[in-house]
């Protein structure tokens, strides 16, 4: 009784606030919240005093005049930006070249021999020269760069530049459907797109959001810079006099990073305006006070929270692979490895693609890392021509110190002009490496984002050297 | 391999088929998807809720109007009519066709999934306005009661569409229709846009080009012959009767006017402060609230401080810190007071 009286009172009540709400229009609650908001800023007003503009204030708007201004902001940007490359690149380069020495020269046969005498030839390959070499390889290339890199950004980033490289590039993006932010991911991305994805949280628009992270991959990563540059140099740069090699080849690498961001705005669009249409989205960009960057700390958050977060899922990854990428070389159907199995039967079709069965093979047991692709290619390749005195034997990745061995390698497995700028295209448009797949689920906590992310710069990447190859058969 | 034209001809075809099939709207799928669209059962539903928004609005309508409205023939009308009798739904009194009280409260499930599902994209999704009523009219279809129920309890049980319709409660009931022409109100009232007709188009193209559009409030200041004068969100607006009359207001008794006018924040120029006056009724959802989180709100003071290099977005100082904002979402935050900004000169 008492509760049916209760219930039919709360109908009345919900009936008589309903008939309210319909009286006073559509916009009630938000002239509740927004009223609410204006009492609480006015009884701030009248009890919270301030000391006026702080000092640093007007130095801080004179900083910003400069470096968002129409004629400097831009060019300010992109020489800061290609600084962080340099160093990058050039400070790079002598530890790894010390970490390759110690991990892949010097340990990896001390090692090879210990395993040797205390296990069978077959478990020492898989662990030591499969294992363990492609760990060391991934070490070696990406950690270098890596610690020079992310420091550098974060400190950037701490002192309060980066918020105004968005804020400039904001209306490119937006013409793509973006957001300025993405300018920021997109550079991390140069430095590891797992990184640039983990970035993206930057990003609060669940829309540009998701955007950013699916197309991270567009921006050339380290662990694919030096494939493109090796590759230059031996294809492109060969084409001309010894004179020119150096720019055109440099060039081309330039032009194959530029082209990444092209697709990626390009792709940005495109997704703004199909499947991410109903996404919601908003946009909002916080511009920071100027501070001085606290280097100690920046120091050990870009290492710890980046760099070796970065690493240990990239090293995760490696074992696996060289397990793989050794066992494919080694077991043996009939009188060919199942590697060579794979070879042979893939190359009709990656003719079709200006590719070859040895890069798709290289591309499929090296998704853990892009680092060890081209080590890969050199000992699939070996393997396949059957050369004699190269290589370390079957399932052993391998670098070489002088080019134009690596040339004479590739030219044996019938490697071309074609070939070549092929391969610098897939490079960039082909699935992120698995610890970035990883990320992205991670990030986006959705397979159907994850996917989309793996298999759209896959598919684009067979379009354009499908394009390419057959138009080069056309005229050549 | 030896016929690169044979290829490229047959990778040009395989994109060109590939697009022609997943193209968005105008593609095979989404043909396919519009046929199963156009099943009888939601023929029917469309019917009750055409012959419903007839009944509340106070028309009468015959078979033509309701075909010529669901773009299909007299016949085929005539057919699904009488299905809609068999069913009880509807009964035949004369010239007109009534919906009875059975077909009324389907008629209004199917409205309120309707406007709850307006409610929901315009709110928490980005799906743009032109496309709200298009998904919704496909939806309404598809939706089940409950579900709607759960959207419609998640989204605080809104009791207004995003253009100003009353979405019907649970049970059925709908506040009686008091839409009026803009002309039809007294000096002193205050009201709210609810439609604008958009036939003929030069008169909505003139009304669109003076800004006004539903969810505003207008608050009559002055009546005579040949003008009606009014307050549209605090700007003066005089427009001549016969404009007035393509404009369908809803009176809110106890609503108080907006007084003051105001101008956008994009007319900020750099250096300038003024003080906020509120949030255009377009800007919604996720992108209204982290504006309001800002500080964006009536009565707080927002000064232009930074522009970027290309032009925009515009960085504006509010509550001690910088926002970013484009210029598009500049242009539905409403300030007034625009004043220069002293600078103390420091050395």
């Amino acid at each position: 009784m008492m509760e049916q009286k209760n219930k039919q009172v709360n109908e009345e009540i919900l009936g008589m606030a309903n008939n309210l709400k319909w009286e006073l229009g559509m916009d009630t609650h938000d002239s509740i919240v927004s009223s609410l908001y204006a009492d609480a800023a006015q009884i701030a007003r009248k009890t919270v005093s301030m000391d006026g503009d702080r000092p640093s204030f007007s130095m801080e708007r004179k900083i910003d005049k400069v470096v968002t201004s129409r004629m400097l902001g831009f060019p300010i940007m992109f020489v800061l930006l290609a600084l962080v490359f340099w160093i990058t690149i050039s400070g790079a380069n002598y530890p790894s070249g010390l970490l390759a020495s110690l991990l892949v020269d010097t340990l990896h046969p001390l090692l090879k021999n210990a395993a040797d005498s205390v296990m069978p030839w077959w478990l020492s390959g898989v662990f030591v020269d499969g294992a363990y070499l492609a760990m060391a390889w991934v070490i070696a290339v990406m950690l270098p760069p890596m610690a020079i890199f992310f420091p550098l950004f974060t400190l950037l980033e701490d002192l309060g530049y980066l918020p105004r490289v968005a804020f400039n590039m904001d209306s490119l993006f937006r013409k793509a459907g973006a957001h300025g932010k993405q300018a920021l991911t997109m550079s991390m991305g140069f430095g590891c797109n797992a990184a640039g994805v983990i970035a993206a949280r930057v990003i609060d628009s669940p829309r540009e959001r998701l955007i950013a992270i699916i197309t991270n991959n567009f921006s050339l990563c380290n662990g694919r810079w030096p494939t493109q540059i090796l590759i230059a140099t031996i294809f492109i740069g060969g084409m001309v006099t010894p004179f020119w090699a150096g720019i055109v080849s440099t060039g081309a690498v330039v032009g194959v990073a530029v082209l990444g961001i092209v697709f990626s705005l390009i792709v940005s669009w495109g997704l703004s305006k199909s499947v991410l249409k109903g996404e919601a989205s908003t946009f909002s960009l916080e511009l920071p006070p100027y501070r001085p960057p606290r280097i100690l700390q920046t120091l050990y958050t870009s290492l710890i929270d980046r760099t070796l977060f970065v690493l240990w899922r990239a090293v995760v990854f490696a074992i696996p692979a060289g397990i793989v990428i050794w066992l494919v070389s080694n077991i043996t159907i009939g009188d060919l490895s199942l590697a060579e199995h794979f070879i042979d039967w893939s190359n009709p079709f990656a003719v079709v693609f200006g590719l070859n069965g040895v890069i798709l093979l290289a591309y499929i047991i090296a998704i853990p890392a892009n680092e060890i692709v081209i080590p890969t290619i050199l000992m699939l390749t070996v393997l396949v021509t059957g050369m004699a005195g190269v290589g370390e034997g079957s399932g052993v990745m391998f670098e070489l110190d002088s080019i134009s061995s690596t040339e004479g390698i590739l030219r044996e497995g019938g490697w071309t002009l074609l070939t070549g700028i092929n391969l610098m295209l897939f490079s960039l448009l082909h699935n992120p490496c698995s610890t970035t797949i990883y990320t992205i689920y991670k990030e986006t906590k959705s397979a159907k984002w994850t996917a989309v992310a793996t298999f759209l710069p896959i598919v684009l990447g067979f379009v354009v050297c499908f394009f390419t190859a057959q138009l080069w058969y056309l005229f050549f | 391999m030896e016929h690169p034209i044979l290829a490229l001809g047959l990778g040009l075809l395989v994109i060109v088929v590939l697009a022609w099939a997943f193209w968005p709207k105008k593609g095979l799928f989404a043909r396919m998807g519009k046929v199963r669209n156009s099943s009888r059962r939601v023929l029917l539903e469309d019917t009750l809720k055409y012959l419903f928004d007839c009944e509340y609005k106070g028309n009468t309508c015959d078979l033509n109007s309701v075909a010529g409205n669901l773009n299909i023939s007299a016949d085929q009308m005539a057919r699904l009519l009488a299905h809609l009798r068999d069913m009880g739904l509807v009964v035949f009194q004369e010239q007109n066709i009534r919906l009875t009280d059975t077909g009324k409260s389907y008629a209004l499930r199917i409205v309120r999934v309707h406007r709850i599902w307006e409610r929901f994209l315009a709110d928490e999704t980005g799906v743009e306005q032109m496309d709200w009523h298009g998904e919704a009219d496909i939806r309404e279809h598809q939706l089940s009661m409950e579900d709607a129920n759960r959207i419609a309890a998640r989204i605080g049980n809104p009791a207004f569409d995003p253009h100003g319709d009353p979405i019907p409660t649970k049970d059925g009931k709908i506040p009686p229709f008091s839409g009026k022409t803009l002309n039809s109100l007294k000096e002193g009232e205050v009201a709210q846009i609810v439609h604008i007709e958009d036939e003929p188009h030069y008169i909505f193209e003139q009304l669109s080009a003076q800004g006004l559009y539903p969810g505003m409030q207008v608050y009559l200041l002055d009546v005579q012959e040949g003008k009606v004068t009014f307050a549209a969100d605090g700007n003066e607006c005089v427009l001549t009767p016969l404009f007035a009359s393509a404009i369908t207001v809803q009176p809110l008794p106890k609503a108080k006017p907006i007084q003051e006018g105001y101008q956008t924040l994009s007319d900020l120029e750099v250096d300038e402060t003024a003080t906020v006056v509120g949030i255009s009724s377009y800007c919604r959802g996720l992108q209204r609230r982290r504006l309001m989180d800002f500080g964006i709100v009536p009565g707080n003071t927002i000064t232009a401080e930074i522009q970027s290099a290309s032009g925009d977005p515009v960085g504006y100082r509010i509550l001690g810190t910088t926002i970013a904002i484009r210029k598009n979402q500049a242009d539905l935050i409403f300030i007034n007071n625009i004043k220069k900004e002293h600078h103390e000169q420091s050395a």
